[in-house]
């Protein structure tokens, strides 16, 4: 359900902001609480909280005094920007790598990319 | 009031709380009364020799059993659990004197109330002795109450005591306490055998007088009830 | 505030050490676990924290005081034992009712709730109860006695799946309400690693890790490709331990902080986490060793 491969409260942050893109949780509207994210991913309130607080500072969500947390206006649109930025580094680098390894040549990739993308 | 739940765990057990004690008794005094009816049918003469002789019928002590067990059990079986929900070990020890006085109190009226019947209808219309005999007092009632108590009393801190002991010392201290008993034994059969005198100095002194005989039985309670304290501060439950 | 708080407590039996030299600081109204292998002094340390055992050297204070002979620490602190022994003829329903006189904060509600949910038969002799039932009926306490201090040692042996899920979602959802000390001990790390804050690893009556759940989830990395150049890289980390097969190898190496993770990426090799598990297992076969 989380990813294993990072520290839990930023697989917890990544799983709401997957839902953000989604459109699971429209902007304006509240993200679990924090005891509700401990009791349904089976983890620790703090480190839920933890995940919840990383997004508040990075500005997707807003907190509401007494309410809990909202998806901030424009969350989405941030998001996409922050993960088309790191794009490059988590799926083009590796591809690459891999690609080296295999003999295939860049302008080879690119024209792999193009007959798959129709798809 | 947290010694209330040493209290009650003494009573979720109902048969080892109050079932025991009753049930042996009654056994035992069944078994006496089956004695008498037998011997009844013989004649006057062996009447009164089983009159007499019952002074000395140890069936009363069949409420020892279930009073040592008590002991054991306190300190076997509700320590651990009590140490284990968090009660402290004078709340514990505070709880448990008060069981062993609750059932003292019980019993020895029970027994006073059977010696006053029991002298009233000469042995149950059978001539037995079951409540009015040597080791509880064939005085006046007030003697059988005050001894009663006491020899109940002193039974089951003598259980708590050894059992403290063993939890304090182990298995070490089972067999040392056997060997010394035994020593003792032997060492008091060998100066009735070899020392002349002995034997009747150990006749006077266990025919001393009633006072002193509840002054030993005080002291043996006493001694019990020191050592189970003292030691139950500095039991840990493994 | 402190929950509790030990200085180079010892803890002897004869000559074994089964509590050496422990000093801890535990923070309250958090999840700890209190790892380490069987024998490795975990229940000693708890009963000692309990005042069922004294300690034979150092100092320990307990919700602030010394817990030795103390009815308010005592009250507020509950101990469910994996070897807890219960007295001849006692059923679920009577020790129960005797924990609901004894812990002051004890949710009689909860209690009923949780005796349904874990199917407990009220009734029955618990000396002829499973070792999951048996579990089950330290569970109802340690969680009804919403106690401050609860140490669960063992909490769910013999237990189901079911179960166990049970007991982890009711210990969650009841400490997101109520928060409170717990102190969880078990050798199945894995199934309690995602609910633990912070982690003590306990080794041969010692302790080895004294750390945030979080710096050692991610305190180590394993780095793998071809070995020869894993090789290479392993000789300038720290490196836990290493593994050949053919061609190929996998090492294990502390973290240092997202670096050797940078510097293996920039190799070319493959990186993944190493979970609380298999870095507590890497740190006591280690520990072991070396001794």
């Amino acid at each position: 359900m989380l990813d294993e491969s990072k520290p839990l409260f930023i697989a917890v942050a990544e799983q709401i902001e997957d839902g953000i893109l989604d459109g699971t949780y429209p902007e304006d509207t509240p993200v679990p609480s924090t005891n509700e994210l401990a009791a349904f991913l089976r983890i620790n309130p703090a480190t839920a909280g933890k995940g919840l607080n990383r997004l508040a500072d990075a500005g997707v969500l807003v907190k509401r005094r007494g309410v809990g947390m909202f998806v901030a206006p424009g969350a989405a649109d941030l998001l996409r920007q922050r993960r088309r930025d790191d794009f490059a580094r988590d799926y083009i680098v590796p591809l690459l790598r891999e690609a080296a390894h295999l003999g295939i040549a860049p302008h080879e990739l690119t024209a792999m990319i193009t007959t798959e993308a129709p798809r | 009031m947290r010694y209330r739940s040493v209290i009650d765990m003494h009573f979720v057990n109902r048969m080892q709380a109050v079932g025991w004690q009753p049930i042996a008794l009654a056994i035992a005094f069944a078994v006496v009364l089956a004695i008498g009816a037998i011997l009844g049918a013989q004649g006057p003469e062996a009447v009164a020799g089983m009159h007499e002789g019952m002074r000395f019928n140890g069936a009363i002590f069949a409420i020892l059993g279930p009073m040592i067990g008590y002991g054991f059990t306190s300190m076997g079986q509700y320590f651990p659990l009590a140490l284990g929900l968090g009660v402290t070990r004078r709340e514990f020890a505070t709880g448990v004197s008060l069981v062993f006085l609750g059932n003292a109190v019980v019993y020895s009226v029970l027994i006073t109330i059977g010696k006053i019947i029991e002298v009233a209808t000469d042995g149950f219309g059978l001539h037995i002795r079951f409540f009015d005999v040597l080791y509880v007092g064939t005085g006046p009632a007030w003697q059988t109450l005050i001894q009663s108590f006491l020899v109940l009393l002193a039974t089951m801190l003598l259980g708590a005591a050894i059992t403290t002991v063993f939890l304090r010392f182990g298995q070490g201290f089972l067999w040392t306490a056997g060997a010394v008993l035994a020593l003792l034994v032997v060492a008091l059969l060998a100066g009735i055998v070899f020392l002349d005198g002995f034997g009747r100095a150990l006749l006077d002194l266990l025919t001393m007088g009633w006072w002193s005989w509840m002054g030993v039985i005080a002291a043996i309670g006493l001694a019990s009830a020191a050592v189970w304290l003292l030691l139950v501060r500095r039991t840990q439950v493994r | 505030m402190t929950a509790i708080e030990t200085r180079n407590l010892t803890k002897r039996f004869g000559d074994v050490a089964a509590v050496e030299d422990v000093t801890l600081d535990l923070t309250e109204n958090r999840v700890h676990g209190l790892l380490g292998r069987n024998g490795a002094g975990k229940t000693t340390l708890m009963k000692l924290l309990t005042a069922q055992l004294f300690p034979t050297a150092g100092q320990m204070r307990v919700l602030g005081e010394d817990p030795r002979e103390n009815v308010p620490v005592l009250s507020q602190t509950c101990f469910i034992q994996e070897s807890q022994k219960y007295p001849d003829g006692f059923r679920p329903r009577d020790v129960l009712s005797i924990a609901s006189g004894l812990y002051p904060h004890w949710d009689e509600q909860l209690a009923r709730d949780l005796v349904g949910e874990f199917r407990l038969p009220q009734k029955r002799a618990i000396k002829k109860l499973s070792r999951g039932q048996l579990s089950a009926v330290g569970i109802v306490i340690g969680l009804a006695s919403r106690a401050p201090l609860t140490f669960f040692d063992e909490p769910y042996l013999g237990l189901d799946v079911v179960a166990r899920r049970l007991f982890f979602d009711r210990l969650l959802a009841d400490f997101a309400e109520h928060p409170r000390t717990v102190i969880l001990s078990t050798h199945h790390i894995d199934e309690v690693a995602n609910l633990l804050e912070h982690v003590v690893l306990l080794d041969e009556g010692r302790v080895v890790i004294d750390e945030e759940a979080e710096t050692l989830q991610s305190a180590a990395i394993e780095v793998s490709g071809r070995a020869e150049e894993v090789r290479e890289f392993a000789a300038h980390g720290d490196v836990m331990r290493i593994q050949e097969i053919g061609g190929l190898a996998t090492a294990t190496v502390h973290a240092c902080e997202g670096r050797a993770e940078q510097a293996a990426r920039a190799a070319g090799l493959q990186v993944a986490p190493v979970s609380l598990q298999e870095y507590i297992v890497h740190r006591t076969t280690h520990a072991t060793s070396s001794s």
